[in-house]
């Protein structure tokens, strides 16, 4: 410790001292890839105070001691190179680092290198981004980083995408994470208008950005205080660099299809089946008459009714019969489908100007019929010396994303309900030579009872549902070197959304719409977000040993959203679609919310000897949403790390490279609660032309912060020569006060109340492994395996059970599926049977079965959270072509069926094309099958039980690119600097045990914290393959 | 310097910052604080005003508690090819403790019985003139409200012993906060809701004017009174319920149009209507707010779920103009207007009550059984008849009123089976199957409430 003293004052005294004798030494540093020269590369004297950083073109001055006779090159992402002075000269050609340890890693507020992170951040660079041809920057992320759960709800384009960092840490506050972009927090509101969230990320063009960093742990994320429990995603755009000034271009295209499709019933096999369900309807007709009903009348009628029924729904004809109609109705829920995207930017800079400019177009057509997304944007980071002591520079981009799209899940307008129409229903109805379901010759207007439910082919040629979204992200930025190793930085930002959606649905549609001569809807909101971040940087070393790097500052937010909206009926005709022309004005709206939060937060890195790390954070926050008694909360953070390899004991290692053993502990926030949470409010409603008011939510003026107490420890190594580094990290996450909407006796007039009840728990183990697995002059071949386990449990909620199907209930993880234990069909008589399940007097369960629903208890049917979840990269580089295989994977959930009341019913819930293995339905006494009778609208077996559930686990071959790079000596004969062409497969295949379209599915009207891994009609993941170009000038 | 300069930029961004935590102080903007909401006679107007809303819920009295209702009693004479789940168990009889419309009737009433009870408990700031008719139409609007639960949650008042069978919760005072085990009601016993329905329904006559709009008028108040008097079996008092609104003269029974349409019913175009001279008391829907949830399962033009089978069509007698009111396809018409008001109380219905509860006293309060019964008939075109019995007093009711939410009701206030009136058969009236379960997360919220028999 006396040590540590002496060296600080000595360090301090002779700072002034060593000037003495001094010689000046000059030199060049490049990169020895392409022996361009290399700027801002920092050259230090061993064992010298001195250091300057290179020029534009790689070139140096340095004045150092005449003593020193090396010198040190060190480069972020380059290895660090001592070179000996030879004759006043030092040059060097610095070559590409390959271990990761040297990798820089945007934190919060700051930046860090990889070996001094003591918390857990995972990064995904811009190499595995660029090109990933999916519309949002989430999907290139899915298996690239451990302990990151991506999911897309289904393959309809530019809607919501499910990140779960480490798990679920609210029941009902948010539980996605929050986005930062190059310093400012994102808005991520919902504004869809129909039901199915939509993805206001998929704003950001993927191009653009440099990396992704996930801050996993509480450490790393609790400088983002009250919004860190769910983690906290970065996202840096590009820079440019001082050098020759760079232009690229980029290019591909391709096609998508469905990653699956299910198998229905044929004309044959659907009139056979509901023939054998109407005879089971009669049996099920005569009980309780008491002879009054006899079987064969019942059997008449009940085949009277089909029959009659088979011929509307077989355009008023009988060629049912003869199945001379056999229409696939599936294969009219997608179309082709194909995606192109257009890439240009400038980059480039001096010693006091970098810049970069980049565009992009992306064209996107969905899979399912009238989706389509389109999308440009640009953006300009620049960023200029004033003084040396003080640079200023901007971050600016805009977008517009035009997306055409399709109802939500739950309508039967979405494409994928067309598989409940039968198959004996031509797509022309021949009566009218028009779509089947368009005209009704009767009336003159749209059928009301043909087809068997509304065609959604009506909704593809009739409607339009338009939603532009224009947004502008900026922020404006300037950091000055006050004193020596002390900065200013200040930043304000702006997040800005304008979106329009513009719906008309005509004549035709009128079934779905329930109006008959056209409906319009038309919305605007705008979302203002505004941030500022001010804060100090002080950066210091201490003798030869203490390295501290402290940051303090604070940050203002606040959000405003406006929204207006109508509706209108009554168009004169469908050439009318804009709402001034419909007769009946039915709705309009205008609405405004906002919030806003008040923050003050401060780090400590303190570096002991290069090798004891420790990192204290805190953050102290304000916010609108909480009662006044508990406005404000802290947020604490602490870590530890130990490079264990640079101790003696280890230091001569031959196998070990490097070892580091981090901890950290901390507390970080949630408060993803609607604005006015704590309020006790009326709200308006209105009565026969009157306006009225209610009661609308009642006062907890208490409420405040669920927090989230995390502990994670974890070791990095690396071994053989560095070529295999290792990260294993556990972690438990505990969160209290749950915000959680409880339920009230509903006597009180209220359903819920959000309070501060419950707890959860998360704990898991995430482990990383990189290796170079062949490192030869021509031949590469990288390895990247990352696995992560999370156990979710719910500990706490009062003794509340939130949900029905999933559910949020105690000692259980989150959104688990609960319902009927199924048992199949009686073999006496074809009912459906269920598992009693009710405890008998001595403890033990009831194993018998019941036909009576009502009598079986409802017990776990499933989980829809994985076991773990996996990715699997790997990547071969021979001369110019380099190939990279990514394998993705979820395992151990399970996928409720929610569409399986309908199309997997024992055609007991109606004329819905049944899926194939209805087939196996019992026929006769003595028939063991699980199955139940089918019986014509006697729902034999459709209530919520474990008949619909399936293992969801999945492994995907998520993306694969084969590249060529020309050759240097082709390159400069072309007067080119770079190209590379490339065929690139997303989702090229999957294999799983589920037998629905894609196991990565979650029903997008309903999707919640809670409702989770449900199937209901949802549009299949996009199965895509595109040709791309890249060229460099 | 420049270190100065910084500092003190620094500080007096610091400094604005604090005056930052005022802007933590936000305001909603589409909501008001519920110590503000109650202020004026106006602001207690628009509450009572809120809570007809909340009464005309979707599954209230926006239809769902009568379609409901229907499709328990059906016993063969209506198809069912819905896919809504929930009612499909209801068609069936096999109604999980959970199932979604069950569920909502129970609470989209509570909220409503809340509403109400703000309302009484803010008439101190009514203005004077105005008192009587709030204090009456809230207590009207907590009545009905009430009766419609005790007799879909409970047993029917002729099923054992009313003061002994568990009714439903009930709730007089407004919750302005939660209040723990305080809100865990019991259920107050069947004799015990009536009691109260009827107290409520008296008081609101009282109180009520004559002349209302659309809103309760004293003969809705009646008009309910009779129904619910009916319903236990009081002829004398449903009688004369009935014949008050009758003899108020206010009201008079629509005809058929042209087309043989009875006005009613009529339908044109979706659109707005007014209440037909026939509504006592009706459920406005207009193009931006209310619902008609019949419309929504009954209608061709909504989901067309329920069809008609034989068994109901030979109920008419083939001259019978009500026959219209079914289509060629065999669904009902009656409400075909999506933005048809839900017709809750109709003079008709209170000319079957006087005759039924006349006949059944061997009474002519008002008029003759038969004379009642004719005003029902001619108007549907039917020849008058001499003479009534019991039986065709029933029938021109069940014809009458038919798919409007009646036939559980007077299933089991007749104390016959399912199928009586298709020619037998089907469940008890007092079968457990006939009684909506007690809501499941209900249930679990309150330890106190007890769950009904079968379920």
């Amino acid at each position: 410790m006396k040590k540590i003293s002496f060296y600080l004052v000595f360090g301090i005294l002779c700072a002034n001292i060593v000037l003495a004798q001094t010689r000046e030494i000059t030199g060049k540093v490049t990169d020895a890839k392409d022996g361009a020269g290399l700027s801002g590369v920092t050259v230090s004297g061993k064992n010298d105070q001195s250091s300057t950083i290179t020029g534009t073109d790689g070139t140096f001055t340095l004045k150092i001691s005449s003593k020193t006779t090396a010198v040190i090159f060190s480069y972020v992402g380059y290895k660090t190179t001592e070179v000996k002075i030879n004759d006043g000269q030092a040059n060097i050609a610095l070559v590409q680092g390959d271990n990761q340890l040297a990798e820089v890693v945007v934190v919060g507020y700051g930046t860090k290198i990889r070996r001094d992170v003591t918390g857990s951040i995972a990064k995904v660079a811009a190499k595995e981004l660029n090109n990933t041809p999916v519309t949002s920057f989430e999907s290139a992320i899915q298996g690239r980083a451990a302990g990151v759960l991506v999911s897309q709800q289904n393959g309809k384009l530019g809607q919501g995408i499910n990140i779960r960092i480490r798990g679920s840490a609210s029941v009902t506050a948010g539980n996605e994470p929050l986005y930062v972009i190059d310093g400012i927090p994102l808005q991520n509101t919902d504004l869809s208008g129909n039901g199915a969230t939509t993805n206001s990320l998929a704003d950001i063009n993927i191009n653009d950005i440099e990396s992704i960093e996930i801050l996993k742990d509480a450490s790393a994320a609790a400088i983002y205080g009250s919004r860190g429990s769910n983690g906290v995603v970065l996202i840096t755009t590009k820079k440019g660099k001082a050098g020759k000034s760079k232009i690229e271009f980029g290019y591909y295209t391709g096609t998508q299809k469905p990653t699956g499709k299910r198998e229905f019933l044929n004309a044959k096999e659907y009139v056979d089946y509901f023939t054998q369900a109407a005879a089971g309807a009669a049996a099920q007709d005569t009980i309780g008459s008491n002879g009054s009903y006899l079987y064969e009348d019942a059997l008449i009628d009940e085949m009277d009714y089909l029959n009659s029924r088979l011929t509307r729904y077989s355009a008023g004809n009988e060629d049912w019969k003869t199945q001379k109609v056999n229409t696939n109705w599936q294969d009219q829920a997608f179309q082709d489908a194909p995606i192109s995207q257009y890439d240009l930017n400038f980059s480039g800079g001096t010693d006091k100007t970098t810049f970069y400019m980049g565009g992009q177009y992306l064209d996107q057509t969905g899979i399912v019929r009238r989706n389509s997304l389109k999308r440009y944007s640009g953006r300009l980071n620049l960023e200029h010396k004033v003084r040396d002591w003080l640079s200023v520079g901007v971050n600016m981009s805009f977008a517009r994303t035009f997306n055409k799209r399709v109802s939500n899940d739950n309508a039967f307008s979405t494409p994928l309900q067309i598989v409940a129409l039968s198959p004996i229903t031509p797509l022309i109805d021949p009566r009218t030579g028009l779509t089947s379901g368009a005209l009704d010759l009767n009336t003159g207007n749209p059928n009301t009872n043909y087809p068997v439910y509304y065609n959604p082919v009506l909704s593809v040629e009739n409607t339009k549902y338009n939603t532009v979204v224009n947004r502008t992200i900026g922020n404006l930025f300037a950091s000055a070197n006050i004193a020596k190793g002390l900065t200013f930085r200040t930043e304000f930002g702006m997040d800005q959304l304008n979106q329009n959606e513009d719906n008309f649905a005509g004549r035709l549609t009128a079934r779905n719409q329930g109006v008959p001569n056209g409906a319009g809807y038309n919305s605007s909101d705008q979302i203002l977000n505004v941030n500022t971040n001010n804060f100090l940087r002080y950066v210091t070393t201490f003798g030869q040993a203490s390295d501290f790097d402290v940051v303090a500052g604070t940050s203002f937010q606040k959000y405003q959203l406006t929204s207006n909206s109508a509706s209108a009926e009554e168009f004169p005709s469908d050439s009318y679609k804009k709402l001034s022309a419909g007769a009946s004005k039915t709705a309009a709206t205008s609405s405004a919310t906002d919030w806003a939060l008040l923050s003050y937060f401060a780090r400590a890195n303190y570096k002991f000897k290069d090798r004891y790390l420790l990192s204290v954070s805190g953050r102290y926050d304000g916010s609108s949403r909480f009662g006044a008694n508990n406005r404000y909360g802290f947020f604490p953070a602490v870590s530890v790390g130990w490079i264990m390899s640079d101790e003696e004991f280890l230091k001569n290692s031959t196998w070990l490279s490097f070892l580091k053993l981090k901890a950290s502990y901390g507390l970080t926030g949630n408060s993803e609660i609607s604005n006015y949470a704590s309020r006790g409010l009326y709200g308006a409603n209105a009565y026969g032309g009157f306006g009225g008011q209610v009661p609308t939510q009642l006062p907890n003026p208490d409420l405040k912060w669920e927090s989230t107490a995390s502990l994670d420890v974890g070791i990095e190594a690396s071994v053989i020569d560095k070529r295999v580094t290792i990260e294993v990290d556990y972690y438990q996450r505990q969160t209290r006060d749950l915000l959680l909407s409880v339920n009230v006796p509903s006597t009180t007039g209220f359903l819920s109340k959000i309070q501060n009840v419950g707890k959860l728990e998360n704990k898991g183990v995430e482990f990383t492994i990189n290796s170079a697995n062949v490192v030869t002059k021509n031949f590469r071949w990288s390895t990247n395996l990352n696995f992560a386990a999370n156990r979710n449990k719910i500990t706490n909620l009062g003794g509340q059970q939130i949900g029905t199907l999933n559910r949020a209930q105690e000692g259980e993880p989150l959104g688990v599926f609960y319902a009927k234990e199924f048992a199949g069909a009686d073999p006496a008589n074809g009912d459906a049977l269920y598992v009693r399940n009710s405890l008998n007097s001595d403890g033990s369960k009831d194993r018998t079965t019941t036909n009576d629903v009502n009598e079986a208890a409802d017990v776990r049917i499933g989980n829809p959270n994985p076991d773990f979840i996996y990715g699997f990269g790997n990547t071969f580089t021979y001369k110019g072509l380099d190939l990279d295989v990514l394998l993705q994977g979820v395992s151990g959930n399970d996928i409720f069926n929610g569409g399986g009341q309908y199309m997997s019913a024992s055609g007991s819930n109606g004329f819905d094309n049944q899926t194939r293995d209805q087939l196996n339905a019992w026929k006769k006494p003595g028939d063991i099958t699980m199955v139940p009778e089918a019986r014509l609208f006697y729902a034999n077996g459709t209530d919520n039980s474990s008949r619909y559930i399936s293992d969801g686990s999945y492994l995907r071959v998520k993306a694969i690119t084969l590249g060529y790079n020309l050759s240097p000596k082709l390159l400069s004969a072309l007067h080119i600097d770079r190209a590379r062409f490339y065929v690139r497969a997303q989702n090229l295949f999957t294999i799983t045990k589920y037998k629905g379209w894609d196991p990565e599915v979650n029903a997008d009207y309903q999707a919640t914290n809670i409702d989770q891994g449900v199937d209901f009609y949802s549009a299949p993941q996009l199965k895509t393959i595109v040709f791309g170009i890249n060229i460099g000038l | 310097m420049k270190s100065n300069i910084f500092s003190l930029l620094f500080l007096t961004a610091t400094i604005l910052f604090l005056g930052c935590s005022k802007e933590l102080d936000t305001t909603p903007y589409s909501n008001i604080d519920q110590n503000n909401a109650l202020k004026t006679s106006s602001d207690v107007e628009g509450l009572l005003v809120g809570s007809y809303a909340d009464l005309g819920a979707t599954d209230l009295y926006g239809g769902g508690a009568f379609v409901t209702a229907d499709l328990l009693a059906d016993f063969n004479e209506i198809s069912w090819s819905g896919t809504y789940q929930g009612m499909t168990q209801i068609k069936n009889k096999a109604i999980p403790v959970d199932n979604a419309f069950t569920q909502d009737t129970w609470t989209e009433a509570y909220k409503a019985i809340n509403d109400v009870n703000n309302v009484l408990s803010a008439l101190s700031v009514v203005t004077a003139a105005k008192k009587d008719k709030v204090e009456g139409e809230a207590k009207f609007i907590r009545a009905c409200i009430y009766f419609e639960l005790v007799r879909l949650y409970a047993k029917a008042w002729n099923d054992g012993n009313p003061a002994a069978n568990d009714g439903v919760p009930i709730k007089l005072t407004p919750t302005v906060e939660l209040s723990g085990s305080a809100d865990q009601l019991l259920r107050d016993k069947v004799s015990v809701v009536y009691a109260q329905v009827i107290k409520d329904l008296t008081e609101a006559e009282a109180l009520l004017p004559e002349s209302n709009g659309f809103f309760a008028t004293n003969a809705s108040a009646a008009g309910m009174l009779a129904r619910v008097y009916l319903q236990k079996g009081d002829y004398a008092n449903a009688r004369d319920a009935a014949d008050r609104v009758i003899e108020s003269g206010n009201y008079k029974l629509t005809q058929a149009n042209a087309d043989d349409i009875i006005e009613e019913f009529l339908y044109t175009r979706a659109k707005a209507e007014d209440n037909t001279t026939e509504d006592i008391f009706a459920i406005q829907v207009t193009t931006t707010a209310g619902v008609n949830t019949f419309q929504t399962f009954y209608s061709e033009l909504g989901r067309n779920d329920i069809s008609i089978k034989d068994a109901h069509y030979d109920l008419y007698e083939p001259d019978d103009l009500r026959l219209n009111l079914i289509s060629s396809d065999g669904y009902v018409t009656k409400f075909d207007n999506v933005y048809g008001n839900v017709h809750i109380i109709r003079l008709s219905e209170m000319y079957l009550i006087r005759a039924e509860a006349n006949f059944r006293s061997n009474t002519t309060t008002g008029a003759e059984p038969v004379d009642d019964i004719n005003m029902v008939r001619e108007r549907a075109g039917l020849d008058a008849l001499a003479a009534v019995t019991l039986a065709d007093i029933l029938k021109e009711r069940k014809i009458e009123l038919s798919f409007e939410g009646f036939n559980l009701h007077d299933i089991k206030r007749l104390g016959v089976s399912t199928g009586y009136f298709t020619g037998g058969g089907g469940l008890p009236f007092d079968s457990p199957k006939l009684i909506f379960p007690i809501p499941k997360r209900d249930i679990l919220v309150n330890p106190n409430l007890s769950q009904n028999e079968g379920y």
